[in-house]
């Protein structure tokens, strides 16, 4: 081997003559050029942190006002008419046929001919010093309003659950793009070496539409994905020894599959080969450290009324008391879905009066003890929380088909909806947009998806635009081509 | 494909910075080329025709690197255009006749032309001339236009024709009395000159606009009026304020200071309000839109909450710490991170430290300058530790819940100038301890939950500091308080039936 690698030094410095050398440095300043393109490609990135260590941070642009993020995700998305978004206006409609100028060009996912406008199904008032609009199917969630800014005019551009989910977790309705909290552990790094950066909990039944896409770490190495723990059983399939293995044992053959993976590496220098090591060592970890974080049996019984649960059940409430336990260990991006807010008026669970009321009922009050339990830690200032869905509902009542459904609901609807935030670096009681009488289109603050993830990254600390990742040939950001920060929720 | 290729390369921005460096060769060297030509057609001295030769060669060697590197640099963008073309293709120029003057005098076409050797004067004389004003403009994108006569004094003033020195408001400085403003004169034109007039007056007047005089303003420009009387909305320089930053339509350009929300609505509503010129605010119709903009202009700092929350500690500069001294925390386990790009204070965090103790404090000592939040939640350190705290001058975040701190500790602690953040949940700290730092200039928040401390000194120093925000806790009681809230659903499902 050593032969052949010597005979062909050997040819090749004979082929070396002072015209390629002059040629060299004709072109030197190409080269230099194609030097910095094939860093991009990252062969060799010397400057750069080495990708694949996820405890580093990249030192963001501004100083971070929001360490941690606690994500609420409902997914099917609960209609805005009916919880925050207050159009008395729209209650003088109720029942007549929707004015042709909110149907001309527009798609609806169910929605054909002309549908009878429906008008809100809950009772509001306003509450704290803020007086903020809300109803009563959310009666917690009132008794914390001046911790809040909304978001009255949201809009998006997708109307179908997959690809909106995608568009609001990725900034891209297509596969393949890192998520919002991959992004947010790349940039900031995970803090607790025992537990992963970026923890993903699921309720409601069912996994969101978009798959595990919505948390998953697209081109980022995939150490950055979010990691989902189960809430009832073991929180980690297979992260407890099997029996007749003790836990020197586990070790040993941990240490020795890394130390082949560590060779491996060295041969042929894949960085996914530097997770796979990581991720191993991380599990190793994870057995002693996960079982004690998802334990919520040492919670006092206080604090378990508050958030209204009982240990093993694996409900949103749950997952509630999970996240506060996560981000008070430092993890860095906690992502809550929560599925079976689709309130089509198809079934008596899926509507926007009795099937939304109870989703409300499980998931208000524990929302609301978030934030207090969160506050009451000297965490809330630190830990943004944002609570919303993939897109709104529709000012109209639903006529799928053209027939009259059996109970009051809603299709999706993109140019209005309502999200909230608290908490870390977002003002206390404010709301920020709004939409016209009948709540169909955003008229003032409106704020699209990329706009609320140019703010997101802001408050972490990163300018959206400088905030990128080289792949295939070009610098890739959460937030694509578009994006502006809504400076007005700031603190 | 090679535009693309350069554009983003640190290379590129490497060399292109080099520019303002090596384009003082080409000046030089021509110069004095010139300068020992005339001397010696003049007969005062006497130099040899290989010496000019020489330094004409090396004129056009440096003049040529340094167009090389003055594309690199222009690639990095932020110049005006127009400005930039001219000093390029100047500069190109000053290349082109350096290299064809050395060539003519260095003999090497005239067998084949013999008539060549005429155009030798001309090409030295068009390249000194061209390297003087290539060198202008090339100030002139650095340090902008005017630059070199901005100072010019009086009597010279007038002779060379420049308009008397004036003072630019570039900031916009509060009005005592908002209701007797004149409208054109106190609040639109100062935002005008704040943010438009660079570009838009006598100097400069892109698209054939000034905005510097009302009347000019009104007459437009290339595009129209710039605005509608009693139209804001419809105005073109409304509409141009309001399009997305992106735009190429957007202004002011992007990259550019730009109008913020409140000076946009101003502006909207004078014009809505007919444009006057010496109208005052309290002869004008005040919309709700308008007023809090209206009041936004009475006060010192711009309207927003945020001002004041931004963190004193934020502006302090520090030097970097030792690279070295990080190295050895993070050896320990310590998390060390910089806090933002333009700070070198440091975040540091004992979260994966839990057996951190008072003894290992001392490794902080290198960085005590720079350290400013600092987390050493349920770690074994007592009150010995918070001796060595009381030393980290910047220290504006202080997490040390879960510990075994006490009262007689935190009082260390109450010199620092910057401490915000105080986290005691869950320590043996009590009453003595929080009215011990209460008062503390900076501090903003104390997180007193599970520890010593009672409700009525909660209240007692929540009354004395308004500006601190005291937070206890949930009990018993308070949750029970705080269920009832949900009682509220089945009353209403109640009153609906």
């Amino acid at each position: 081997m050593e032969k052949l690698r010597k005979e062909l030094q050997h040819a090749t410095l004979l082929h070396q003559t002072r015209r390629h050398f002059l040629q060299s440095v004709g072109f030197g300043l190409g080269a230099l050029g194609l030097g910095t393109m094939l860093d991009s490609c990252g062969t060799s990135s010397a400057a750069d942190s080495p990708v694949g260590n996820i405890a580093q941070s990249r030192i963001p642009q501004f100083a971070p006002k929001a360490k941690r993020v606690i994500y609420i995700h409902m997914a099917g998305a609960p209609s805005q008419l009916e919880l925050f978004d207050y159009k008395p206006e729209l209650l003088k409609y109720h029942g007549k046929d929707c004015p042709a100028e909110f149907l001309e060009g527009k798609k609806f996912a169910f929605i054909q001919g002309v549908p009878k406008m429906l008008g809100p199904q809950s009772h509001f008032a306003q509450y704290g010093q803020s007086g903020a609009w809300m109803s009563d199917y959310v009666p917690y969630l009132q008794t914390v309003a001046d911790e809040i800014t909304f978001l009255k005019a949201m809009h998006t551009d997708q109307f179908n659950h997959a690809p909106a989910q995608l568009l609001m977790h990725t900034g891209s309705p297509r596969l393949g793009r890192p998520s919002l909290g991959a992004w947010s552990v790349y940039g900031l790094g995970s803090e607790n070496q025992n537990l992963p950066g970026f923890i993903v909990l699921a309720s409601g039944g069912q996994q969101p539409d978009a798959g595990k896409s919505v948390f998953g770490s697209g081109f980022l190495p995939s150490v950055y994905q979010g990691v989902q723990c189960r809430t009832g059983g073991d929180p980690v399939l297979y992260v407890s020894d099997p029996s007749g293995m003790n836990r020197d044992m586990r070790k040993q053959t941990i240490e020795a599959i890394n130390e082949i993976n560590k060779q491996t590496y060295e041969d042929v220098k894949d960085p996914e080969i530097l997770t796979r090591i990581s991720q191993y060592e991380m599990a190793f970890r994870m057995q002693m450290s996960v079982p004690e974080v998802m334990d919520v049996s040492k919670e006092p019984q206080f604090i378990l009324d508050m958030y209204g649960v009982k240990p093993g059940e694996g409900t949103f409430a749950m997952n509630c008391l999970l996240a506060r336990k996560l981000v008070e260990n430092d993890v860095r991006f906690v992502q809550l879905f929560d599925w079976g807010w689709d309130g089509h008026g198809t079934s008596k669970d899926h509507n926007v009066e009795g099937g939304l009321r109870q989703k409300c009922r499980e998931s208000d009050q524990p929302v609301a003890a978030l934030i207090k339990d969160l506050k009451m830690r000297g965490l809330l200032e630190e830990t943004l929380i944002i609570w919303g869905a993939e897109f709104g509902r529709t000012p109209m009542q639903e006529n799928r088909n053209g027939l009259v459904m059996p109970y009051m609901g809603r299709d999706h609807h993109l140019d209005a909806f309502t999200m909230w935030m608290a908490g870390g670096g977002v003002k206390q009681g404010f709301s920020h947009g709004e939409t016209d009488e009948l709540g169909y289109y955003g008229t003032k603050g409106r704020v699209h998806v990329h706009d609320l993830q140019a703010t997101i990254l802001h408050l972490m600390g990163f300018d959206h635009e400088k905030f990128t990742y080289p792949f295939q040939g070009r610098n890739f950001r959460l937030t694509d081509t578009e994006g502006k920060v809504v400076k007005e929720v700031l603190a | 494909m090679h535009y693309i290729l350069l554009q983003d390369s640190s290379w590129a921005t490497f060399i292109g910075r080099f520019h303002p460096a090596i384009v003082h060769f080409p000046i030089g060297f021509l110069l004095i080329g010139a300068l020992l030509e005339l001397g010696r057609r003049w007969g005062k001295i006497a130099v040899s025709e290989g010496t000019i030769v020489f330094i004409l060669f090396w004129s056009a060697i440096s003049a040529t690197f340094a167009c090389v590197a003055g594309y690199l640099l222009s690639l990095t963008g932020g110049y005006d255009a127009d400005l930039l073309n001219n000093h390029m293709w100047k500069g190109i120029g000053v290349a082109v006749f350096a290299w064809a003057a050395w060539f003519v005098k260095s003999d090497r076409f005239e067998r084949a032309i013999p008539s060549i050797k005429v155009i030798y004067l001309p090409a030295i004389l068009i390249a000194t001339l061209l390297t003087l004003t290539a060198g202008h403009d090339g100030g002139a994108l650095t340090h902008g236009e005017g630059y070199l006569t901005q100072y010019t004094p009086e009597p010279f003033r007038g002779l060379a024709g420049l308009p008397p020195m004036e003072e630019k408001p570039t900031e916009i400085k509060p009005i005592a009395d908002v209701q007797q403003a004149v409208v054109y004169s106190d609040i639109v034109q100062p935002i005008l000159q704040a943010k438009c007039t660079q570009c838009h007056s006598a100097s400069k007047s892109k698209g054939d606009l000034r905005m510097d005089q009302l009347a000019l303003l009104a007459k437009g420009g290339e595009n129209g009026p710039a605005f509608v009387v009693g139209k804001g909305a419809e105005s073109d320089m409304i509409k141009r304020c309001l399009l997305p930053e992106n735009d190429d339509e957007h202004m002011p350009p992007k990259g550019k200071p730009q109008l913020t929300t409140d000076q946009i609505a101003l502006l909207s509503w004078w014009i809505d309000q007919g444009a006057s010129a010496d109208k005052k605010v309290s002869q004008m119709t005040v919309s709700e839109a308008v007023k809090p903009a209206l009041a936004s202009l009475g006060k010192e700092a711009p309207a927003g909450t945020g001002a004041a929350q931004a963190s004193a500690v934020l502006s302090v500069k520090v030097p970097k710490a030792n690279e070295q001294a990080i190295e050895n925390l993070r050896k320990t386990g310590l998390i060390v991170n910089t806090l933002s790009q333009d700070q070198n204070l440091l975040e540091i965090s004992a979260v994966n430290l839990p057996d951190f103790t008072d003894k290992q404090m001392e490794l902080l000592q290198p960085v005590a300058q720079q350290i400013t939040w600092l987390k050493l939640g349920g770690t074994k350190i007592t009150d010995a530790a918070l001796q060595q705290i009381a030393k980290f001058p910047n220290l504006s975040k202080l997490h040390i819940e879960h510990t075994g701190i006490t009262d007689k500790g935190i009082a260390a602690i109450k010199p620092l100038p910057y401490l915000e953040y105080i986290n005691i949940v869950d320590t043996k700290v009590g009453d003595e301890g929080l009215k011990n730092v209460a008062g503390m200039k900076a501090l903003r928040s104390i997180y007193v939950w599970q520890s010593a401390v009672t409700d009525s000194a909660v209240s007692q120093v929540g009354r004395q500091n308004p500006n601190l925000l005291v937070v206890n806790g949930f009990n018993e009681a308070a949750v029970a308080q705080f269920l009832k809230a949900g009682d509220t659903t089945g009353k209403e499902e109640v009153k609906k039936q």
